[in-house]
């Protein structure tokens, strides 16, 4: 049978810059087609050739046959009677991806009246089963809703609606659950999957997760630089991992550092949190009146001892970052204790504070937004020193920084440079290298390598294991990502709304969840190697 | 939406006891007796007291403010001293030249703004679109009563079509007060238009790269059709908090013009005011026009909810 | 795309002269301003004529060699008188945007580092004085101590302490919660530091295109307040009080109103072109760009 969509030899230039070049891709009626690469690899920007959508400037030649029509020679007002009605389109950013001054049942019922010229009654009708199909029933969920009113997942589900609301015969979705925690991930998933079933479309699926890619698609092509690697059968090409960069990426997927330490006994109690509490105000209801307050962390008590690695996993919401702050003495607890290196933190004031916070040092998320950037990367990564009782002279602080930059595996120019001069990873370097400046015996690390692709995720995870076996510090991990948490830690604790209600050692409860939200987690957590297992049995 | 509006109308209420005090708290500061001052140096002793007496300026400073406060809310504004005649006359005579005015002013400049900023955004980047930005860079930086002045030499002196100044009356008739105000309308009208032309185009632009933008090309929208269905409203709410800045302006902007044309409006009243040193009419307009701002932006306030509906559920 | 023209160590300014360098607006917003300043610097020690002499034999003449904009009423040179009044718009309009940043700025940023209380009344009191138009204020300041020119730069000044403060307030909030002050406020420092080493050098490009943005409204509102008699008082010369004697002899010299009115447009248009240049260049989402 004829493919629904058929690219060959695509190529696109944006501003006279090659972005894609010579791409070969096809994908079949009901058949799941995985669109894998790195950042910059070039995914998206074919999915938006594919839409015409593309930014000015933009010039694509090739064959892109859509259903036997060249995509690429069709006019504009062609490609709108496409548009929403044969192919459509899933976008990765749920939150922003839905027009805010409008209600959900207008803005899916919107594309079914202009491609099918029903009146705005039946329309509605239409729309309101297909939300209904999506898991946004009408008694829950009403049509006169507005976006700001539904969470991510659901706000996802309202765009697959629109997308899928006239059974296209083409979806295109762009790392529509990267920005979902995982099990909402898994949720879209199936419900994508569902969706190809029954309607029988193509889904051309992006992504930057083998696990998820495993999981789900029947071929896979794998694109780096804006040009294919190799392509084929999802199994056959994850299982064989002929090219070097298929194995490349597999490896990195599910990295696991040489790590000396990883055998340890755990030391003395360094930081021990008791009885922990957190409430934020309630939200408004009236002039005078608020809700109940909202308790982000609830009740947690543990204790973390020297040298070791603690991951902490959930979904997103759980509390996971406010326990964060609150252990770094950056958010005031409603209640409880929390005592670091024999010092009580909790009340203390910032004179006090010091002693501690030397001694615990924070890595965040976002390579990008972690440094000032009107400061040089010797006056960033020596901001710490700060915290030491006798100032260092500035041929210390220096010397400090080189030694820093040199345990990170930064070269020694890096110091005159400026953040915006370096790549995700290496500013992920730098953040480590202001962390252990001051030798502190733990790091607070709020997803370190979430915002990285998995090549440079797995050096990253390297360095980290290289610090606790060289200098004993201790990590508390957070992470939504298991496959991190099995690469670094020793325990994980799992939090579930605000609680703290599985720990043990990190292989342990990663195998064999006890409580429901850990086995809701290692469920719904992407795996490469269990899910090809998965694929091979069935 | 109720606490929203509820909430809005309590700033609203503060807002207005705080400037009407702060108002009242300016004019005690003049310097000695403010009713020596009103009078001048030869008044007699015994027309100070008398003026004193009228003013309540034997009372206590919080009793006097509590009166003034408590009149202003049943209308209420004094007797004028020069004029001899209480405040809220002379103001219902000059407020029915500056409302008008204003209106006539915000409705002209909205009327062109918009269209403008909608058809400059649209064709971003192309010729029209640069030549009508370049020309509303120059409108914004033209001083309205300086375009009044060419107005006025253009259209009154040298063509004759209407009159240079004054203001025949509304019983003049409906056609001669309007030709009286189209002058002034224009001259206050156009800067601001070039102001919300800009802020129309550029709010639009930039909604135009938003995310949910590309959403609906993907349900096969034209580009036409996503502008007017989807951007519009959502650039209405930047434009929105122009509009209600632009009527401030405006109003100020109205006593500067009246100026140029001897219009017998608020503006015209006031200046008289402090030439007679009237201070008693200084603090009735000055209040008036201050509380005009502010419900207005309350009114704005209250536009933004329904252009936004994740306000209404605050 | 353009970190390649950056080289280590004066990254920004070596950017910013090389956005400077495409950016049309900018440089013809910056060469008129700095015309501007220096005829006004100039005028302090030299006019073509003397503006406190009247020479009524050569009264209300037309543009010519000696008086290339014409003579007023009085047989000045309006030249001249432009160049005078220059520096009055300009010192006014200055001081104003000087009030307001010296007050405004340092209220906003205590306002996004305190929260809460200190927050709400920053914000309800920028309301009240927003209420409060320059004009009105100087309306009343005149009615209670007469005219003169102080009372524009207070009035103007008055009204621009909360756009500073908004605009102050606004970004910093917008960085408190970013990661690299929080990276900061784990090293120990305290708010007060957190926002002279960090959050003021983030904000100034900001501050900077609002502060010729509030440069050219206060040239205006200067010229508006003195056009009605509340700003400067004669014999000082200014734009706005010689367009408002131009008025009287418009019917017989409309050339006196041409030179003060193109003055105030060509020096507020100098004005929005360098603080659109400047906003073009500063622009976060082109800093963003990786």
């Amino acid at each position: 049978m004829a493919p629904v969509l058929d690219i060959v030899g695509l190529d696109l230039s944006i501003g006279g810059r090659p972005i894609l070049k010579g791409i070969d891709l096809s994908v079949a009626q009901g058949e799941i087609h995985a669109l894998v690469g790195e950042s910059g690899s070039g995914k998206s920007m074919t999915a938006l050739t594919i839409m015409r959508l593309l930014p000015h400037g933009a010039a694509a030649s090739g064959q892109l046959l859509f259903n036997g029509q060249d995509l690429l020679a069709a006019t504009e007002p062609q490609m709108c009677a496409l548009r929403g009605d044969d192919i459509g389109m899933v976008f990765q950013e749920p939150m922003t991806a839905l027009n805010p001054v409008k209600t959900i049942g207008e803005q899916v019922a919107e594309g079914i009246r202009l491609h099918t010229g029903a009146s705005a009654a039946e329309a509605l009708d239409r729309a309101r089963g297909m939300l209904d199909r999506v898991g946004l029933p009408e008694k829950r969920f009403a049509l006169t809703r507005y976006p700001h009113e539904l969470s991510g997942g659901q706000r996802q589900r309202v765009v697959i609606a629109i997308a899928c609301a006239l059974n296209p015969k083409l979806l295109i979705a762009d790392e529509p659950t990267t920005a979902l925690d995982v099990v909402l991930q898994a949720q879209i998933l199936d419900l994508l999957r569902e969706l190809v079933e029954e309607q029988r479309m193509g889904l051309v699926l992006i992504s930057h997760d083998l696990g998820v890619v495993a999981d789900m698609a029947d071929r896979i092509t794998i694109l780096k630089e804006g040009a294919v690697q190799e392509a084929g059968k999802a199994t056959d090409v994850l299982l064989e991992r002929k090219h070097p960069y298929t194995a490349r990426l597999a490896e990195a997927s599910t990295h696991v550092p040489q790590w000396t330490n990883r055998k340890a006994e755990p030391g003395e109690p360094l930081l021990t949190v008791s009885g922990l509490k957190r409430d934020y105000p309630g939200k408004r209801t009236s002039l005078f009146a608020r809700g109940e307050p909202f308790r982000a962390v609830d009740d947690v008590s543990f204790s973390i001892p020297a040298g070791r690695s603690v991951g902490l996993v959930g979904q997103s919401g759980c509390g996971k970052s406010t326990l964060a702050r609150l252990i770094l003495a950056l958010d005031r607890p409603t209640g409880g204790t929390i005592h670091f290196d024999s010092i009580e933190t909790t009340g203390a004031n910032e004179t006090t504070l010091r002693r501690a916070r030397r001694e615990m040092q924070v890595v965040f998320q976002d390579p990008y937004g972690s440094f000032d950037p009107r400061w040089t990367v010797e006056h960033l990564i020596c901001e710490p020193l700060h915290l030491l009782d006798r100032q260092p002279s500035r041929a210390e602080q220096r010397e400090k920084a080189l030694f820093a930059l040199e345990e990170v595996g930064m070269p020694a120019d890096a110091l005159t440079r400026y953040p915006h001069e370096f790549s995700g990873g290496q500013r992920q370097r730098l953040a480590i290298a202001r962390a252990i400046i001051t030798r502190p015996k733990l790091v607070v690390a709020d997803e370190p390598v979430s915002a990285l692709d998995v090549s440079i995720r797995a050096r990253i995870l390297d360095l980290f294991a290289k610090l606790n076996d060289d200098l004993g510090i201790a990590f508390l991990f957070i992470t939504h990502d298991l496959a991190v948490a099995r690469a670094i830690t020793h325990e994980v604790m799992v939090m579930d709304h605000g609680r703290i209600v599985e720990t043990g050692p990190t292989a342990c409860v990663l195998d064999h969840p006890q409580s429901p939200a850990a086995q809701r987690l290692v469920k719904a957590s992407p795996d490469l190697e269990k899910a090809l297992a998965r694929r091979l049995m069935a | 939406m109720l606490t929203y509006t509820l909430s809005r109308l309590l700033i609203v209420a503060a807002t207005l006891v705080v400037a009407s005090m702060v108002v009242f708290a300016v004019l005690e500061l003049v310097p000695g007796d403010p009713a020596r001052l009103m009078l001048g140096m030869n008044a007699t002793e015994d027309a100070i007291l008398a003026l004193r007496t009228q003013m309540g300026l034997d009372q206590p400073v919080l009793t006097r403010y509590l009166d003034w406060a408590g009149g202003l809310l049943v209308g209420d504004f004094g007797r004028s001293y020069t004029y001899s005649v209480p405040v809220i006359d002379l103001v219902a005579e000059r407020v029915v030249v500056s409302l008008p005015l204003a209106l006539m002013a915000l409705a002209l400049s909205t009327a062109i703004a918009l269209p403008v900023g909608i058809f400059s955004a649209a064709g971003h980047g192309r010729t029209a679109d640069t030549v009508t930005m370049g020309a509303s860079q120059l409108g914004v930086a033209i001083p309205n009563f300086w375009f009044a002045l060419l107005l006025v030499y253009v259209f009154a002196v040298t063509l004759r079509w209407v009159p240079a100044g004054g203001f025949p009356g509304w019983q003049a008739g409906l056609w001669p007060a309007l030709k009286a105000l189209i002058l002034p309308a224009i001259a206050l009208a156009l800067p601001q238009a070039a102001i919300l032309a800009r802020v129309t185009r550029s709010a639009l632009i930039e909604t135009l790269s938003e995310d949910y933008i590309r959403t609906a090309r993907a349900k096969g929208l034209t580009a036409q059709k996503v502008l007017w269905t989807h951007a519009l409203r959502n650039a209405m709410i930047p434009v929105l908090t122009i509009l209600g800045l632009q009527f401030a302006f405006l109003l100020a902007g109205t006593i500067i013009i009246e100026n140029v044309f001897t219009l017998p409006g608020l503006g015209r009243l006031v200046f008289q005011a402090i030439n007679q040193r009237d201070l008693i009419v200084v603090e009735s307009v000055v209040v008036l026009l201050v509380a005009t701002v502010i419900l207005v932006n309350f009114l704005v306030d209250l536009a933004y909810a329904w252009a936004d509906p994740r306000l209404r559920t605050r | 795309m353009a970190d390649s023209l950056v080289a280590p160590g004066h990254a920004d300014w070596r950017l910013f002269l090389a956005k400077a360098r495409a950016n049309r607006s900018f440089q013809a917003g910056a060469a008129i301003t700095l015309v501007v300043i220096a005829v006004a610097a100039l005028s302090l020690f030299w006019t073509p004529w003397d503006v406190t002499k009247f020479n009524v034999p050569d009264r209300l003449q037309g543009p010519s060699w000696a008086h290339w904009f014409g003579t007023d009423h009085f047989g000045r040179d309006i030249l001249s008188m432009v160049m005078e009044g220059s520096r009055n718009s300009i010192a006014v309009a200055l001081v104003a945007v000087g009030i307001g940043m010296g007050i405004g700025v340092p209220l906003g940023c205590w306002a996004a580092a305190k929260r809460g209380l200190a927050d709400e009344v920053l914000m309800r009191t920028s309301d009240v004085i927003f209420a409060f138009p320059a004009l009105l204020s100087a309306v009343m300041i005149t009615a209670v101590f007469g005219p003169g020119a102080i009372n524009a730069i207070i009035a103007i000044g008055i009204f621009n302490i909360p756009v500073f403060a908004r605009v102050a307030r606004g970004a910093a909030l917008s960085l408190w919660p970013r990661e690299f002050i929080l990276a900061a406020r784990a090293s120990g420092k305290h708010a007060g530091r957190i926002t002279i080493e960090h959050i003021l050098p983030n904000i100034a490009n900001l501050l900077l295109v609002q502060g010729t943005i509030q440069f050219s409204l206060g040239i205006l509102a200067e010229a508006g307040l003195s056009y009605v008699g509340l700003g400067a008082q004669p014999p000082a010369t200014s734009w706005g009080r010689m367009l408002s004697e131009a008025q009287t002899m418009m019917a017989i010299a409309p050339q006196m109103a041409i030179a003060p009115g193109v003055a105030i447009i060509v020096t507020v248009l100098g004005l929005n072109l360098l603080g659109d240049g400047l906003r073009d260049i500063f622009d976060p989402r082109l800093r963003r760009e990786r």
